[in-house]
């Protein structure tokens, strides 16, 4: 089924027609999507279906051999990664990517790009929605619980005064409880900013989400406003098994 | 048997060989061994003789290297070690123990076979297991290690003068085994003989070893190490098969060596030299090729032997000019920037980058060449 | 606390030596022993910040030292030769005869790799295989390129008077460039040490050493601190190269491979990646060759493979292996 045009609201990413190969593989054959402004969009799929792929396109991390990738509206396919996050992106990896070595509050300055002064001022702000991580600044972030080493994934991606949050999977291998910490969390910086999130828990991804968009062997399938998909069985049962 | 009952290795070998006699490439294999088995009885010359021996060796040399860096992708600097190992064991089997006889020249073979296996397994073990690339370092250490041994231990192996043992029986100087076709038959002759078929043999068992189950699985291994692991391959231990097959390989070759040149020094047979030119070798012929060996080889030894002349040339053209002098002398260098270059823009060698384009101007009628494309683009993942 | 134990433990060996000779020998042979793992800490610092940020093992690390030794050598020759700064009995002008040495040796062998990492290293990058095929063609040319404009015999290198000799402490005799080698060893740590945990530039080498893909998506260009730090490992090599040839009182265009030999013994004791893992790695090298050489001095060459055969079947990442 091809994908139907995408809504016509003011989008702060648009992707289209996307094309990635992992070596000889093809991955991704033939993704769109648009991330309105203000909204979260969740990208929603079956493992292997090409959600972590598409992160790591649209952030640079791997080059897309046809399609285009726009930013504010401005073509970033092909641009290296931190051209890319340069324009006001933030990237929280699967597996959280942070540097265990390193002192959590070297994480965070690590992140904060030197002609933004004012992300020092946003400290304050990620340590209110972050209280552990104010209290274990100083300690090696590989010493870390998986719940606080996520959180400071995710506040290092908000250090900067980015426009657009890519999240891929921040509740893998976390406890439930801990999950609900990071979706009050995540609800209370919707306001801030941006959000494009793959998550597979289904029940973090619709109190989050605004719109979806279906991702099925490396294209898009469905997408439209996370209040019908609750409600729509069938789709949920072909293309997620929930 | 039912064709659709053959397992996939059987059916690619069974596909190679419908298409094995279209193609050029075995009737160039056979020239070559004609050739070289037709040398003595053309050219009377000791030099030529010299030289076409040496290639043989080399040639079956690199191709031994080949399986381990371009079958299995893993780099070695331990080879030209193995290689040494096997010539001290026969030099010393034959120089060590009396009168040289036939059982000396065996056990000697055999003591190095089984020491080059050992220290290979246990290199292996030590490194492989860790990370591929502690190979490249810990071969290097083990080589370095080897050839001050070889110097130090002067009363076993004859320090920098190394030793100069003498062949039994057919083999030896002395031997005369009157005329045959006109050709008077000698000891050197027989040994020439001798150390083609030794070669040859060597050449057929390296090509099953590549073509069997073993040497696809370290080709997938090569190619994807992460897939294969995933797959449920200890992929170190067939590493480890390989290049300890690939160290023997090289053993028998080292002991061919001394029967030929009768003489192992640490320099000739240990030294860093050895390894760079086994290194320029296979670049030049193509990694990945087994067969590539024979041009490299034949290449890099015949320019050795022609460029002594090249420098007297140029000693009296440039008689005035010290820098001239050197620069003409330092041939090395220029090998140098030919291995670079070779890589960089003919990583597949003479050999592949010729079958390339024989593949481009006729497609052939069976896909998926035996060779994956380029062993050198096999992603490495830690 | 983990990262004490390896230097806790590695002390109370190297008394060990003390139970089989008596303590001036023992003073001698460990400044000795010190001088030497800090030359060869010199070359495995570079090496092991280049693979740890880069994932590069970079095989023309020795022909480097070996530039930076020749650079070095033709300077020193040069000034003593025009205004006799080596054998003057001045202490201002053997150090500035030393510092002019350095100085050119690390701007040379600087250009050097950078024109190495732009042109040779950069186009392979993620390819091991590819890296060191292709490295060791720039060791071969690189180290040609000596035999051509220097020629290829040993040579004297030029020694200033004040590093000649020894001091006489207390009965001990110390011989007086180790010491300097010793104090420069100590110094170039702490600077390493300070300029990773201190500046900007060293937050952001460290982060990549752990993830250099992150370090990407944090928005910096990764490419341009690999520049530096190979820069920088071109410029410690050098450095060692002048000192171990002052050391050594020679120069050959071969002594970066036997170096970088060492330093790859050193790196793997130590773990790939890992400063502080180098020193140690260094000093227990050197130590231990000096101990070996005395007590038993056949087996002072198998002693070095013989730890790190050891530390690879107890500790596969090495002392302070990050297990990359």
């Amino acid at each position: 089924m091809p994908p139907e045009p995408p809504p016509a609201a003011p989008a702060l990413l648009e992707v289209e027609d996307l094309h990635t190969y992992i070596g000889q593989h093809h991955i991704l054959q033939g993704v769109s999507l648009r991330a309105r402004r203000d909204a979260v969009t969740v990208i929603l799929g079956r493992n292997g279906a090409g959600k972590t792929t598409t992160m790591r396109t649209i952030v640079g991390l791997l080059r897309p051999r046809a399609g285009a990738i726009r930013f504010e509206g401005r073509p970033i396919h092909g641009l290296p990664p931190y051209e890319i996050v340069r324009l006001g992106i933030g990237f929280v990896p699967e597996g959280q990517g942070i540097f265990a070595t390193l002192t959590v509050d070297e994480n965070l300055r690590v992140a904060m790009l030197d002609e933004n002064p004012e992300s020092r001022d946003r400290l304050p702000r990620i340590f209110a929605l972050f209280p552990a991580l104010e209290r274990f600044r100083q300690a090696r972030a590989g010493t870390l619980s998986g719940g606080q080493k996520q959180m400071l994934s995710i506040a290092r991606a908000f250090v900067n005064p980015n426009r657009l949050l890519l999240i891929d999977e921040p509740s893998k291998g976390l406890a439930p409880i801990i999950v609900e910490h990071l979706v009050a969390a995540l609800q209370e910086m919707k306001s801030q900013v941006t959000v494009l999130l793959v998550e597979q828990n289904f029940a973090m991804a619709s109190a989050l989400g605004d719109d979806f968009y279906l991702l099925d062997d490396g294209r898009t399938v469905h997408h439209g406003r996370m209040v019908d998909l609750v409600h729509d069985h069938a789709l949920k049962k072909r293309y997620l098994g929930v | 048997m039912n064709g659709d009952r053959l397992t996939p290795v059987q059916l690619a070998r069974q596909a190679e060989r419908g298409r094995r006699f279209r193609q050029p490439a075995p009737y160039l294999r056979l020239a070559c061994l004609v050739l070289a088995a037709l040398v003595p009885l053309v050219v009377p010359s000791f030099q030529v003789l010299d030289l076409a021996a040496k290639i043989a060796i080399f040639a079956a040399l690199v191709a031994s290297y080949d399986v381990v860096l371009g079958y299995t992708g893993i780099v070695s600097f331990g080879h030209a070690m193995f290689f040494g190992f096997g010539a001290y064991a026969v030099a010393l089997s034959l120089g060590k123990f009396g009168a040289p006889t036939y059982a000396h020249l065996a056990a000697g073979f055999l003591a190095g076979v089984a020491l080059s296996a050992t220290i290979a397994v246990l290199i292996g073990a030590f490194s492989l297991r860790v990370k591929a690339i502690f190979f490249a370092m810990i071969t290097l250490a083990f080589a370095e290690f080897a050839l001050i041994l070889a110097v130090q231990l002067t009363h076993i192996t004859g320090g920098e003068d190394g030793l100069s043992p003498k062949l039994p029986g057919i083999f030896a100087v002395s031997y005369e085994g009157g005329r045959l076709l006109g050709i008077p038959v000698t000891g050197r002759l027989v040994t020439y003989y001798f150390i083609l078929a030794i070669c040859l043999a060597l050449f057929l068992v390296m090509a099953r070893f590549i073509h069997s189950p073993l040497g696809r699985t370290l080709q997938a291994i090569r190619d994807n190490e992460l897939r294969a692991e995933a797959l449920g391959f200890r992929t170190f231990v067939f590493q480890i098969a390989s290049s300890s097959f690939g160290s023997v390989v090289a053993t028998v070759l080292g002991g061919c060596y001394v029967m030929w040149v009768r003489y192992a020094n640490p320099e000739s047979v240990l030294g860093i030299h050895v390894m760079l030119d086994l290194l320029l070798m296979v670049i030049i012929g193509g990694i990945g090729t087994l067969y590539g060996g024979i041009i490299g080889a034949t290449f890099l030894l015949t320019a050795q032997t022609l460029l002594p002349h090249l420098r007297t040339v140029a000693a009296s053209v440039f008689a005035g000019s010290m820098i001239m002098q050197r620069m003409t002398e330092r041939w090395l260098l220029y090998f140098g920037i030919l291995f670079i270059l070779m890589v960089f823009f003919f990583p597949k060698g003479v050999i592949g980058t010729v079958r390339d384009a024989l593949a481009r101007r006729a497609p052939s009628p069976v896909s998926s060449p035996p060779h994956p494309a380029s062993p050198l683009r096999g992603e490495e993942k830690r | 606390m983990r990262r004490a134990a390896p230097i806790l433990a590695t002390a109370a060996l190297f008394l060990l030596p003390l139970a089989f000779m008596d303590a001036r020998t023992y003073v001698t042979l460990t400044v000795a022993g010190l001088a030497m793992g800090m030359l060869i800490f010199l070359v495995a610092a570079g090496l092991t910040l280049i693979f740890g940020l880069m994932d590069v093992l970079n095989f023309a690390h020795g022909a480097l030292f070996s530039w930076g030794a020749y650079v070095g050598f033709s300077v020193a020759l040069l000034l003593n030769q025009r205004w006799g700064w080596a054998a003057a009995p001045s202490v201002p002008l053997n150090v500035l005869l030393l510092a002019a040495s350095i100085l050119a040796a690390m701007v040379v062998a600087v250009g050097l790799g950078i024109l190495l990492e732009r042109v040779i290293v950069r186009p392979v990058y993620g390819r091991h295989m590819f890296q060191i095929l292709i490295t060791l063609g720039a060791t071969i040319v690189i180290e040609e390129l000596i035999r051509m404009i220097w020629g290829p015999n040993d040579q004297v290198m030029p020694v200033p008077l004040t590093f000649q000799g020894s001091w006489d402490v207390a009965d001990v005799i110390v011989l007086r460039f180790p010491v300097v080698a010793i104090v420069l060893g100590v110094l170039v740590y702490l600077g390493i040490t300070l300029l990773l945990t201190r500046t900007r530039v060293g937050l952001i080498v460290r982060a990549g050493v752990e993830n250099g893909e992150m370090i990407q998506v944090l928005g910096h260009n990764i490419y341009r601190y690999f520049t530096r730090v190979f820069a920088a490992g071109s410029a410690l090599a050098a450095l060692g190269g002048v000192m171990w040839a002052m050391f050594s009182q020679s120069v050959r265009p071969a002594m970066g491979g036997e170096q970088l030999i060492f330093a790859f013994i050193v790196v793997i004791i130590g773990g790939l990646g890992s400063v502080t893992g180098s020193l140690l790695g260094a000093l227990i090298v050197g130590l231990s060759y000096n101990y070996v050489a005395f007590l038993v001095p056949k087996a002072a060459i198998g002693i070095n493979m013989a730890i790190m055969v050891l530390i690879l079947l107890l500790r596969p990442t090495g002392l302070f292996g990050a297990g990359k």
